[in-house]
C-alpha cells in the first residue's frame, strides 16, 4: 500500500509526531480559542466533556456511553422562545457560537456523524444541527484495542479511517502520530502545536506501527456481521419467527437507540410558562422502540407491538436507511450490545435470518 | 373570568405528595394567579366546598368510609387526577394485599373492633380518573405540567417510557450492568429523571409500569443477577403490584 513514492510523499506531509507533552500544550493551546470536548475518564464511564485539563484525555478508551453526536444534535435543546400572540423571539439561543473541537472520536463516531450529515441535510438543512456541524473541527483517534462487541469491519467503517477528520490522532509508544485530514486541520496543527519530529525515515517507521496496531485490531475483530444481499435478506424475513422470539427478551427499553451514533429520532415539545402563553419550543431525543413514539391522534398507534419495533430499529439501519440517504445506517460501534442489559446482537440477528448457529 | 377551582383531598398515604405542591415555592405564587385552591387541609383551614373543577386525590383506598367518599369526590370534581403512586395504584400500602388481611390487622392492633380495612386499591379501582400523576412522591413539575395542561384542555405532555431513557440521556452508567445492582428501571415510568440512579441506588420501581414494560423479561434477568423468585416477586409489588404488568413480573418463576 505504501509502494508508490508519491504516495509516501503526501503521507510524510500530512503527518507529524508530537511528544506527550507536545501534545497536551497543543490542546491547551486549542483549549483558548475553541471549546473542546474529549473523552474524559469518570468514575464509572468514559464521557465526552469539555477537557479541563489535557492530562484527564482518556486516549485508550474503549467506548463511551453517549456518542459524541450529542455535540451537534443535542438530547436536550431549545429551539426558540415565542411569546403572546405566536411571535418568535431568541430563536437558536441555545446553539454555541465559539467553535468547538470534538477530540478523540473513534473511526466509527467519526463515520457516524458522516451519516448524521446526510440525515440532517437531505430535504433542507436542519439549521441547529448544521450551526453546530459548521463549528465543529473532528480530531479523529485511532482505537486502541477492540473489543468483543465491535464490528466495525462489517461495514468498512474502521478501524482505518482516511477521510471525514480534520486530524487524525494515533497513539503509538508513548508519542503521538497526527495526520492532516484537511486544511482546517492543517491550520491548528501547523499554528498550536510544536511537532517532535517531521523527519520523513522516523515518521514512516510510526506508519509502520501504526498499521502493525491496526492490522491487530483489525484481527482482533472475530464477530462479523455478513452484509452481503443483507437488504434482500431483511425482504425475505420480515416474518420470520425470531422477531416474536425476540419481543419476549427485548425490555423496550429505548437504551439501545439513545447510545446509538446514527439515531437521529427526535420530539419535539411546546412548553408553555405559567402564563399560558409564551415558552419556549423544545427538541428532546425520541426513540422507535418506545410505545408512544408511533402514536397518532385519538390514540392510534402504527408500531404497538414491540415485535415491530424491533423489526423498525434493524430494518431502518439495515434496509431502509439505503433508500432514504444511499448509505447504511450502522456503524457497528458496538454500544447498542454493551449497553443492551439482554445483550440483543445486531450480529446474532442477522446470522439467525441466514440460518447459521449461533454461539451462545 | 373566574379562575378554576382545584381541591386537593387526601386517602391512605404520608402527604408526602401533597407536601410537593407546597415545595413547588418558586411557581406557587404564579399557580395561584392560574387557579383558586378551594381545599387543601394541609395548607389551610378555610375548607371550601364543591364543586371542583379539578381534583387531586392523593392516597390509596383503603377502607370502605373511603370507598364512599371517593365516588362522593368524583361527583365533585369534573377532572379527577391521581395524585402519586398510592392513588395510582395503591402505592406502598398494597403490599399488604399480598397477605391476608387479619393477620397484618393483628399484627399492628391490639383492639380490632374498629378496624374496617379493605384491599389497598388505587382510585380508579373504584372510580373514573382522568389523568395519572405517578411517582412516591410525585415529581412537582409534573403537577405543574397537568395543572397547564388542563387549564388548556391539552394532554400533559408526561413521558411514560423506561427510567432508562432518563437515564442514558443524562448519562448516568448503568448501575444494572457496571455494578450488578438490580435495578427496575426498564420496565419502570419514567419522568423522575432517573434520580435514585443518578445517586448510585436502583431504581425501585415507585412510579409504577413504563409503557409496554417487558416485566417477565426482566424477572428473568434479576434472576440471572442472582435473585430468587421471592426476591424478585417482592421488588415488584413494593409499589404497583396490583397493575397487571408488575404482577406478571411477580410472578415468574
Amino acid at each position: 500500500m505504501l509502494q508508490k513514492e508519491n504516495e509516501i510523499s503526501v503521507l510524510i506531509e500530512n503527518s507529524r509526531l508530537l511528544s506527550p507533552n507536545g501534545m497536551n500544550e497543543f490542546i491547551r493551546k486549542l483549549s483558548a480559542y475553541y471549546e473542546v470536548y474529549a473523552p474524559i475518564k469518570g468514575e464509572k464511564l468514559v464521557v465526552f466533556e469539555k477537557v479541563e485539563n489535557p492530562q484527564d484525555i482518556a486516549w485508550d478508551y474503549e467506548t463511551t456511553q453517549i456518542s459524541p453526536k450529542k455535540f451537534l444534535h443535542k438530547p436536550f435543546e431549545i429551539l426558540f422562545s415565542f411569546e403572546d400572540g405566536g411571535k418568535i423571539i431568541n430563536e437558536n439561543k441555545d446553539v454555541v457560537e465559539k467553535s468547538q473541537i470534538l477530540l478523540g472520536l473513534h473511526p466509527c463516531d467519526v463515520r457516524a456523524i458522516e451519516i448524521l450529515d446526510k440525515v440532517f441535510t437531505k430535504r433542507y438543512e436542519d439549521p441547529y444541527y448544521m450551526k453546530r456541524r459548521k463549528n465543529s473541527i473532528i480530531i479523529a483517534l485511532t482505537c486502541s484495542d477492540a473489543h468483543e462487541a465491535c464490528y466495525c469491519t462489517s461495514f468498512g467503517t474502521g478501524p482505518r479511517i482516511d477521510s471525514g477528520f480534520d486530524l487524525l490522532i494515533t497513539t503509538l509508544g508513548g508519542n503521538y502520530l497526527v495526520e492532516i485530514g484537511s486544511a482546517r486541520g492543517r491550520e491548528i496543527l501547523s499554528r498550536y502545536a510544536d511537532a517532535l519530529s517531521t523527519d520523513s525515515s522516523i515518521l514512516m517507521e510510526y506508519h509502520r506501527l501504526k498499521n502493525a496496531k491496526l492490522e491487530i485490531i483489525e484481527n482482533k475483530i472475530s464477530s462479523k456481521m455478513d452484509t452481503e444481499d443483507i437488504a434482500e435478506l431483511l425482504e425475505q424475513n420480515i416474518n420470520h419467527p425470531l422477531w416474536e422470539n425476540l419481543k419476549e427478551e427485548c425490555l423496550a427499553c429505548g437504551s439501545c437507540t439513545i447510545v446509538c451514533p446514527t439515531c437521529y429520532c427526535f420530539t419535539i415539545i411546546d412548553k408553555v410558562d405559567l402564563t399560558l402563553k409564551s415558552g419556549e419550543r423544545q427538541r428532546v431525543w425520541d426513540s422507535c422502540m418506545l410505545l408512544e413514539f408511533a402514536e397518532v391522534a385519538l390514540g392510534v398507534n402504527f408500531r404497538s407491538e414491540r415485535a415491530a419495533r424491533i423489526k423498525q430499529r434493524v430494518y431502518h439501519k439495515l434496509y431502509s436507511f439505503e433508500h432514504q440517504y444511499y448509505i447504511r445506517g450502522c456503524v457497528g460501534c458496538g454500544r447498542c450490545i454493551r449497553f443492551c442489559l439482554k445483550k440483543i446482537d445486531p450480529r446474532k440477528i442477522i446470522a439467525e435470518l441466514r440460518g447459521e448457529p449461533i454461539e451462545q | 373570568m373566574k379562575k378554576p377551582t382545584v381541591g386537593i383531598f387526601k386517602f391512605t398515604s404520608d402527604a408526602g405528595c401533597q407536601l410537593q405542591i407546597l415545595n413547588l415555592e418558586k411557581e406557587l405564587l404564579e399557580l395561584l394567579k392560574l387557579i383558586d385552591i378551594a381545599y387543601f387541609p394541609m395548607a389551610s383551614r378555610n375548607y371550601g366546598k364543591g364543586p371542583f373543577d379539578i381534583g387531586f386525590v392523593e392516597g390509596a383506598v383503603t377502607s370502605t368510609e373511603e370507598i364512599i367518599k371517593i365516588k362522593e369526590i368524583r361527583e365533585q370534581c369534573r377532572i379527577l387526577v391521581a395524585l402519586g403512586s398510592c392513588a395510582c395504584y395503591g402505592g406502598i400500602a398494597s403490599i399488604k394485599n399480598h397477605k391476608p388481611q387479619r393477620e397484618l390487622e393483628e399484627r399492628v392492633y391490639t383492639d380490632l373492633t374498629a378496624v374496617h380495612s379493605t384491599k389497598a386499591y388505587g382510585i380508579d379501582q373504584y372510580v373514573k380518573v382522568d389523568a395519572y400523576v405517578k411517582g412516591c412522591p410525585i415529581d412537582k413539575n409534573e403537577f405543574v405540567e397537568v395543572v397547564k395542561s388542563t387549564l388548556m384542555e391539552i394532554k400533559p405532555n408526561l413521558r411514560p417510557h423506561s427510567v432508562c431513557v432518563e437515564c442514558k440521556l443524562r448519562e448516568y452508567p448503568c448501575i444494572f450492568l457496571t455494578e450488578g445492582k438490580v435495578c427496575m428501571g426498564p420496565v419502570t415510568s419514567a419522568g423522575c429523571g432517573a434520580l435514585c440512579p443518578s445517586k448510585h441506588r436502583a431504581c425501585e420501581g415507585c412510579r409504577g409500569p413504563a409503557s409496554d414494560p417487558n416485566t417477565s423479561s426482566l424477572a428473568r434477568t434479576m434472576m440471572e443477577y442472582g435473585l430468587t423468585p421471592e426476591e424478585v416477586r417482592l421488588k415488584f409489588i413494593k409499589y404497583a403490584g396490583e397493575t397487571q404488568a408488575f404482577k406478571e413480573g411477580a410472578g415468574v418463576r
